[in-house]
């Protein structure tokens, strides 16, 4: 082939260029190869009927990042149409709404088979699941049986032209990475708490019901609810945690009632709630939740890695441990050495609580 | 019954320090067995009756052997270490993809795949779930309870929001969600039990997989840079002597009064 440019000879001239016909070195420039994969797939978990908070940000997110296409996946019974409304505001151009009996309970496998196969008809360049236990469940099943990569906890997402570039806190926090994919779909899972969310009133878009063939579904003997936490800790504007230093477990109930005088929810560390004094989903941390409010009162707390990077982002930080040299007071604004068992029952005095 | 339980060496995090720069301290951090999997695996040893075999296994390098064999220590029966330079690097597809290719090939007759729900280090907590994709396996996350009877194996599951009780078939993999602080005492005769235990070596080519299926090259996601988070906090620290004084500050901060 000669060494034209832009298609002025008559060997090359007016035709689209096919592969076996380009010389060497040609495939690799153009990339002919590359995925066609565009726009933004969102797991959209309900929770009573409702969307979780978690889903509506990442729509949000995912509408603010990016110029594509917005996908929503969610599983559910018919009679969802003010759901759909939600989603739309929220960002999504196109709900997918699996409507299966079978699917109505939660069963990994065959929720991670129908996001897959929604994946390969919209075939979207990046895939959002809340990092909520259910999606840091489905999401390593869907990008294995995608073959893709995954994020998980990501506390960032940035897009490069279709390439998502996701910052993620490594070792509790310290460090946070850039990580890349080299693979689409482009998975992440994504905290809640993150983003914020943006609704638009007023915006529409188009909802499909989306059969899954055969689903493979468990054999679930027995669910019942659990007592969630009676405040959402992510919600709250006063953070009290409580954590090892604090010996009495009276104590932890006494916080309790401390947090919810002064408007705010208590939480803790790992320690209390691998002691089982307060359940998990108060617990803050890697391995609990993000929270971000405005005043988040350490008591008791040394401050691991760990601990920290899931209360960093909060606005203002007391931090109450006799410990001088405990980590926590590096990520306060104002720190309290002293025991912090009699800061709550001073605290319980004051604001006329009985103990 | 025959159990497969999947550890990992960890750094002790929480021996973990961060010197005057905000960097992370590694040097001199010990290594541990990680916590979630020495709970998954005492679980299994105190399910276990006669009979049973509990084989475990790790990633990891050389050094990991020390893991596996506290392992043995507590009662496992054998041990394998999958160990080559060509896994260094492996995000966590490349690891379960190394991962099943070590359960198809040296170990394809175990009746449960058993892992922690995360390890301290990564804390990403993916590759069980991956695994029981790429061994098209049924999965059943935070576990809390197992128990094995005539009717078969039945698992609780705690999802945060629900309890749920499910049937599990056999060959699935389990994951156990919580992590117990209280450890295990080793007995002397799993002592000196596992000293007559070898551990197995199992490289790439033992696991039958090519260089780029595994490791950095393997991989789907890739680290583009790190950045140290400094902290902006005013550090304004308060030595305390009366409690009142200290309630009088916070409350001055929240906008509380007593």
């Amino acid at each position: 082939m000669s060494g034209c440019e832009g298609g002025s000879c008559s060997t090359c001239g007016g035709q689209e260029p096919s592969e076996e016909r380009l010389p060497p070195g040609m495939l690799r420039r153009y990339d002919l190869n590359q995925s066609t994969a565009e726009g933004t797939l969102v797991w959209v978990e309900l929770s009573d009927g409702v969307p979780t908070r978690c889903s509506l940000e990442m729509l949000s997110q995912a509408r603010r990042m990016t110029d594509g296409r917005v996908f929503a996946v969610l599983f559910g019974p018919g009679g969802l149409k003010s759901v759909y409304v939600d989603l739309f505001a929220h960002g999504a151009d196109t709900v997918y709404h699996v409507r299966d009996a079978c699917l109505e309970s939660y069963h990994p496998e065959a929720y991670c088979d129908a996001i897959a196969s929604v994946c390969e008809r919209v075939n979207p360049a990046v895939v959002l699941v809340a990092a909520s236990p259910r999606g840091r469940e489905v999401a390593p099943r869907l990008a294995s049986t995608l073959r893709s990569g995954l994020c998980a906890d990501c506390t960032g997402l940035e897009m490069d032209g279709r390439n998502l570039v996701a910052t993620r806190p490594a070792f509790g926090g310290n460090i946070l990475a850039r990580i890349g994919y080299t693979q689409y779909p482009q998975i992440a899972t994504v905290r809640e708490g993150t983003f914020p969310t943006e609704p638009v009133a007023g915006r529409t878009g188009t909802a499909i019901y989306w059969q899954c063939p055969r689903p493979e579904t468990k054999e679930i003997l027995e669910e019942k609810a659990k007592d969630a936490a009676s405040a959402d800790i992510c919600d709250a504007r006063i953070l009290i945690a409580v954590g090892n230093g604090i010996r009495d477990r009276s104590l932890v109930e006494l916080a309790g009632r401390i947090a919810e005088r002064i408007g705010g929810a208590l939480c803790c560390s790992r320690p209390v709630a691998d002691k089982g004094w307060l359940p998990r989903s108060v617990q803050v941390g890697m391995s609990g939740r993000n929270v971000k409010p405005n005043v988040y009162i350490a008591l008791g707390i040394s401050g691991s890695v760990q601990h920290r990077a899931g209360m960093s982002g909060s606005v203002k930080v007391i931090a109450v441990n006799p410990d001088p040299e405990a980590p926590i007071h590096g990520e306060s604004d104002l720190s309290l050495l002293c025991d912090a068992g009699p800061v709550l029952r001073s605290m319980a005095r004051s604001l006329g609580l009985d103990q | 019954m025959r159990f497969l339980v999947a550890v990992k060496q960890v750094p002790d995090t929480s021996a973990m320090r961060v010197d005057a720069d905000g960097n992370l301290v590694r040097q001199g951090v010990p290594s541990i067995l990680d916590p979630y999997c020495e709970t998954a695996l005492c679980r299994i040893l105190d399910t276990r009756v006669p009979g049973d075999e509990v084989a475990v296994f790790t990633m990891g390098p050389p050094q990991a052997e020390s893991c596996l064999r506290r392992c043995l220590d507590l009662g496992a029966d054998r041990a394998f270490l999958i160990t080559d330079r060509d896994l260094g690097g492996s995000d966590t597809w490349a690891t379960a993809r190394a991962v099943s290719a070590f359960v198809e090939r040296h170990c394809p007759d175990a009746d449960l795949l058993v892992f922690g729900r995360q390890t301290i280090d990564g804390g990403t907590g993916q590759v069980p779930y991956e695994v029981a994709q790429l061994l098209d396996r049924q999965q059943f996350a935070y576990v809390t309870d197992l128990s094995i009877g005539d009717g078969g194996i039945e698992a609780t599951q705690d999802y945060g929001d629900s309890l749920r009780r499910c049937k599990v078939p056999v060959r699935s993999v389990v994951s156990f969600g919580e992590v117990d602080l209280k450890g295990r005492l080793c007995s002397i005769a799993d002592h000196i039990r596992a000293g007559e235990r070898s551990v197995v070596k199992i490289d790439r080519v033992g696991l039958g997989l090519g260089v780029y299926s595994v490791g950095l090259k393997g991989s789907t996601t890739r680290i583009e840079g790190t950045s140290v988070v400094k902290g902006e906090r005013k550090c304004r620290k308060v030595r305390i002597e009366n409690p009142d004084r200290a309630v009088e500050l916070i409350f001055d901060m929240v906008g509380v009064k007593g």
